[in-house]
């Protein structure tokens, strides 16, 4: 069996999901050939090369954040969609990403001059496989004007030629709109208009009509964040229908951090928590993973990281910020246009090019200090990466953007001596007038540090320790790297931090109402198991909110799987019920059903809630009173045997690709 | 907006203000496209007849009678098995004289026929992939539906109860006049609604009811996820207009624009017929005249392609005896709401559910050769049982568990 994975924009964080069940529930399937078209393609070559999902979830909403913040979303003329789709690329492949993908790997391009539907399955070089994939996202207009070359013939975006290439008879279809593939959203809607275009089924429904909207409009985190458990969702649900994986449960935990200066003030709720208990389970930052709580952390400086941030999250200034555009816009145009006009003539050496990078990444929007640092360390690392490869000239249409100190090089090293100098003293100047503000972002150089260099350590016990108030501080220390970070009047401007004992106080909110027992079900699974996936972002009330699956389907202490739980279990086996009916509506279904059986179903109900519940509904399919016979009886002939194989046969495989390692404490 | 005034008692005036209200914007709206294609092809028509100086090819609408003849004459050519197309007056059921066209194979076999019934926007032709297997064992009748394909398009009722009758009444006169006493009855998408609706009212005509993907079964659920207001301003705005109203206002781009908005229906005929313009050009012919069957089912139909008035409601009111199969694609998915509310709501009856994997929502083009072996069995299953028997119960047991194990396969 083949996979395929659709062009979607934005969306493809939808493929992030589902690629983690795979991984997880069906990581034999992955053995294959492996197609996309656009952000899918992007999706597949992850997937084979075996990437940190978590990681590229998070920079994917990352990205989407960037984008929201300009006046035009993603087609603002200083968003550049191409470099940050470089920049990840460059990050995360790994050096023999050509290798692994070459032959299977199946990208899907439209040749420029004929529109015709190229598929490339073999790449020569790291580069090749980049410059690719990129070649596949190229919307002309939105990426840019004029389509990359690929092996000296030009090529967009594969949506335009076949969205959804399918390599043979067996092809997996993945698709995040509702439409006729094998892996899509649910949508509460007849099936009964659908178009096909670009060979993706795509259903003329409410809902779908906002997703195509979305493609190249980035939505909040917060829907993107459903997105992607949306993914993981359907994906389950279609291995289970095809009995391509033994019994299994997944526990979905969002929780729900409020990010605050001062930690008594601010104790908002949000409201989205109230709807369901287990996004208060602030116990799991004890166990959350080390990758995600540095990426979290990440998160929560960025949101403290400037006045204007701090201005535009409020209402009034959302309706300035709009009602101006017609005045910004053109502003950006014009920067913009004035940015890409310099270019780097590829014959500068990288040595010097660097050093110019780094200077010239000041960005000039962002007045706070912390940007500076944190875009700088970014850009070094980058240019590491990047620039001492040879061949770099490769990518060198997609670097034209760069700020307008890159000029100065063309003008020779002297010119570039006095750039940097006037640089140094403005920032300098710029720290001071901003010295008090720093104060309060003296954070994020801590997690600077931690991203970037990963020597933070987290005193975990005091996160285990949950005291009574509800609260927690999240105590790291930092070490920076002199060397690193050499800049002349940077060290000043690092807010006096060398050795900072950094408070970010994580306030937490729990509900008063929590049960307890579920509460420490739910605490012990998250303990003792590792999270299949796990990630974070930020929603525009400051807060954070990660969300972490988790695989208690092999844990039998009866702790964590009540006997109703494992009703549900067993139940969820066979829930190839697709419709988004949530529970209530069961209810009267089940009129055979005990009273005593029900119960215990709302009561699990509630435990397994999230927002997601309503499109998701778990699905009681038969009554059933007596437990044991559901797991003898309830199951067909062919797929009891079959589910029996497939569970020794998974429990032999060790995947730990997906799992993070437990924190050092 | 009924849902609403059900439930507030204190403001139901005002809310049957807002229902008449929308109604008149959506009336205002309805025809507005058609009314302007028409429109302007009759007057171009009447140009052309009168000053005999506007061309033909000037007409916006690119209908003809003797081209659709033509396109579905050479669609059915590769239909092997003798067939024969005629029209069957069936008098004044909506129209002052309507008449449904018809094909029908094997006439000549003793055993119960077939009627097949298509759905939206579709015309007997699309069967040709299934004819040939299903006639070679019975004969074999398919119809277009009253107000589509090459049927005459009369005014139809805006109302959806009235709308559904009629075209009910319209299937019972045809079975009148073409004199057959009872049929096995197989619909697809809005067939199927309209088969089992006709199963409903005259259930001593129908042995066996085969609903393939049918259309209107469940009920429209609760709206759970909230969508942006100007997602439901577009869906107003576009739930006025008729279905297939972009067909007619693309004129001569009519099969282009099919071609290129659901390219996958020629694909599935692309094996048996070789040129992949016919399939869309005899849709656009289908779809590109009056719109009155297109209305009727957009009358009936209410937000985006829910019934209004759902199967699901009714399927109690059909008779306890009559063996239903249900088919699906795999990859069309509203099957299982509604395949699990007629299991749950006919216990005692024989219910068969088949899931055709690799098929979508036109899995008799998807899966021919799947979809006709199961019509097949089906129908065989009729054939065993003796039709004067049949008002016994048939409830086997071991039956109704088959479709658990059907369903993956």
């Amino acid at each position: 069996m083949n996979l395929s994975f659709a062009g979607c924009g934005f969306l493809g964080i939808y493929h992030v999901g589902v690629a983690c069940c795979f991984r997880k529930y069906a990581p034999h399937l992955l053995l294959n050939r492996i197609s996309g078209a656009s952000a899918g393609a992007i999706a597949a070559c992850s997937l084979i090369c075996d990437l940190p999902v978590g990681d590229m979830t998070s920079d994917v909403l990352r990205v989407c954040a960037e984008a929201r913040k300009r006046s035009l979303g993603a087609f603002s003329p200083s968003f550049n969609i191409n470099r940050l789709l470089l920049e990840n690329l460059e990050k995360f492949l790994p050096d023999d990403a050509h290798i692994r993908c070459s032959g299977k790997l199946h990208v899907s391009l439209t040749r420029v001059h004929d529109g015709k539907n190229v598929v490339i399955s073999n790449f020569d070089s790291r580069e090749e496989l980049i410059q690719c994939l990129l070649a596949s996202a190229f919307i002309p207009f939105f990426s840019g004007l004029i389509p990359p070359k690929f092996r000296g013939v030009r090529y967009m975006d594969g949506g335009y030629s076949d969205n959804l290439p399918t390599l043979d008879e067996n092809t997996i279809t993945v698709s995040p709109f509702c439409g006729e593939s094998d892996i899509c959203p649910r949508d509460d809607s007849s099936q009964l208009f659908h178009i096909n275009i670009a060979n993706t089924s795509i259903e003329l429904s409410k809902h779908n009509i906002y997703r195509i909207v979305r493609i190249l409009f980035p939505p909040k985190p917060e829907v993107l964040s459903n997105m992607c458990k949306q993914g993981f969702d359907d994906a389950l649900r279609f291995l289970h229908r095809n009995n391509l994986i033994n019994c299994t449960r997944c526990l979905a935990v969002q929780s729900t951090f409020v990010v605050s200066e001062t930690i008594d003030e601010h104790l908002e709720f949000d409201p989205q928590c109230k709807e369901c208990k287990l996004h208060r389970q602030e116990a799991l930052v004890s166990n959350v993973p080390d990758s995600v709580l540095s990426q979290f952390q990440e998160a929560i400086d960025k949101a403290n990281n400037g006045l204007l941030d701090w201005l535009f999250k409020h209402r009034g200034m959302k309706l300035l910020s709009v009602l101006t555009l017609p005045y910004t816009v053109p502003a950006d145009v014009v920067y913009a246009t004035f940015t890409k006009l310099q270019l780097i003539p590829p014959s500068i050496k990288s040595g010097p090019r660097l050093m110019y990078r780094k200077a010239a990444d000041f960005d000039f929007h962002s007045f706070s200090g912390p940007i500076y640092e944190k875009k700088s360390c970014q850009f070094e690392m980058f240019g590491n990466a990047v620039l001492s490869t040879p061949t770099y000239a490769c990518h060198q249409h997609f670097i034209r953007e760069r700020r307008f100190m890159v000029a100065a090089p063309q003008l020779g090293n002297g010119a570039w001596e006095v750039s940097k100098f006037f640089m140094d003293k403005l920032s300098y100047l710029l720290s001071k007038v901003n010295s008090k503000r720093q104060q309060i972002s003296a954070k994020i150089t801590c997690q600077l540090a931690i991203t970037e260099y990963g020597r933070n350590k987290y005193d975990v016990e005091a996160c285990q320790a949950l005291s009574s108030e509800n609260k927690m501080n999240l105590n790291f220390t930092l070490n920076l790297d002199d060397s690193e970070l050499e800049m002349n009047d940077g060290q000043s401007r690092k807010f006096k931090t060398k050795e900072i004992l950094c408070k970010p106080s994580v306030t937490i909110n729990r509900s008063d109402t929590m049960d307890n027992d579920t509460f420490d079900h739910i605490l012990k699974v998250t303990s003792q198991h590792d999270t299949i996936m796990a990630y974070y972002y930020l929603d525009e009330n400051n807060k954070v909110k990660v969300t972490e699956i988790f695989d208690v389907t092999d844990s039998d202490s009866p702790i964590v799987q009540t006997s109703h739980e494992r009703l549900i279990n067993n139940n969820l086996e066979f829930d190839d019920e697709l419709n988004g009916s949530g529970w209530p509506q069961h209810q009267t279904i089940d009129e055979h059903m005990s009273q005593n059986d029900l119960e215990d179903i709302f009561d699990s109900c509630t435990l397994l809630s999230d927002p997601e519940s309503e499109w998701t509904g778990y699905k009681v399919e038969e009554p059933e009173d007596d437990q044991e016979e559901t797991r003898l009886d309830h199951r067909p002939e062919s797929e009891r045997s079959f589910g029996e194989n497939e569970e020794s046969w998974s429990k032999k495989q060790n995947i730990s690709s997906l799992t993070y390692e437990e924190m050092d404490t | 907006m009924f849902f609403h005034s059900n439930h507030c008692l204190c403001c139901r005036n005002s809310c049957k203000m807002q229902t008449y209200v929308h109604r008149a914007v959506q009336c205002t709206l309805l025809k507005f496209l058609d009314v302007f294609s028409t429109a302007y092809s009759s007057f171009l028509y009447l140009c052309f007849k009168f000053s005999w100086l506007a061309p033909k090819w000037l007409a916006w609408n690119r209908f003809s009678e003797g081209m659709l003849r033509t396109l579905e004459k050479k669609i059915l050519s590769i239909v092997k098995a003798a067939h024969r197309g005629f029209f069957v007056d069936i008098g004044p059921v909506v129209g002052n004289s309507d008449k449904i066209w018809t094909i029908s194979l094997n006439t000549e076999s003793p055993k119960t026929p077939l009627v097949l019934l298509h759905g939206l926007g579709a015309g007997v032709a699309l069967w040709c992939l299934n004819l040939d297997a299903l006639a070679s064992v019975r004969p074999v009748y398919a119809i277009d539906l009253l107000g589509f394909g090459r049927s005459s398009r009369p005014d139809f009722s805006t109302d959806a109860f009235e709308a559904e009758r009629q075209l009910v009444r319209s299937i019972e006169e045809w079975r009148k006049e073409m004199k057959l006493k009872d049929f096995i009855l197989l619909g697809h998408s809005l067939g199927g609604f309209l088969a089992a609706s006709y199963a409903i009212k005259h259930p001593e005509r129908v042995r066996h009811l085969i609903l393939a993907d049918p259309w209107g079964f469940p009920e429209k659920p609760a709206e759970h996820k909230e969508v942006p207001l100007w997602i439901k301003g577009v869906a107003y705005v576009l739930k006025t207009f008729n279905p297939l109203a972009g067909i007619r206002v693309a004129g001569p781009f009519g099969p282009w624009f099919i071609n290129f908005v659901r390219p996958d229906i020629s694909k599935k005929y692309q094996m048996a017929l070789e040129d992949p313009n016919l399939i869309p050009e005899y849709i656009y012919q289908c779809n590109s005249q009056q719109p009155s069957g297109e209305s009727a089912f957009h009358a009936m139909m209410s937000d985006f392609g829910w019934a209004k008035v759902p199967i699901v409601k009714r399927i109690d009111k059909l008779d306890p005896n009559m063996p239903i199969t249900l088919l699906y694609g795999a990859r069309s998915w509203v099957d299982h709401s509604a395949g699990d509310i007629i299991k749950e709501k006919r216990t005692n009856s024989y219910f068969k559910l088949q899931v055709i994997s690799g098929a979508g929502h036109h899995i008799y083009a998807d899966k021919p050769e799947s979809f006709n072996q199961m019509v097949i069995d089906a129908c065989e299953y009729t054939d065993s049982t003796n039709p004067d028997t049949t008002r016994i119960i048939i409830a086997p047991e071991q039956e109704q568990d088959e479709p658990e194990s059907d369903r993956n396969s």
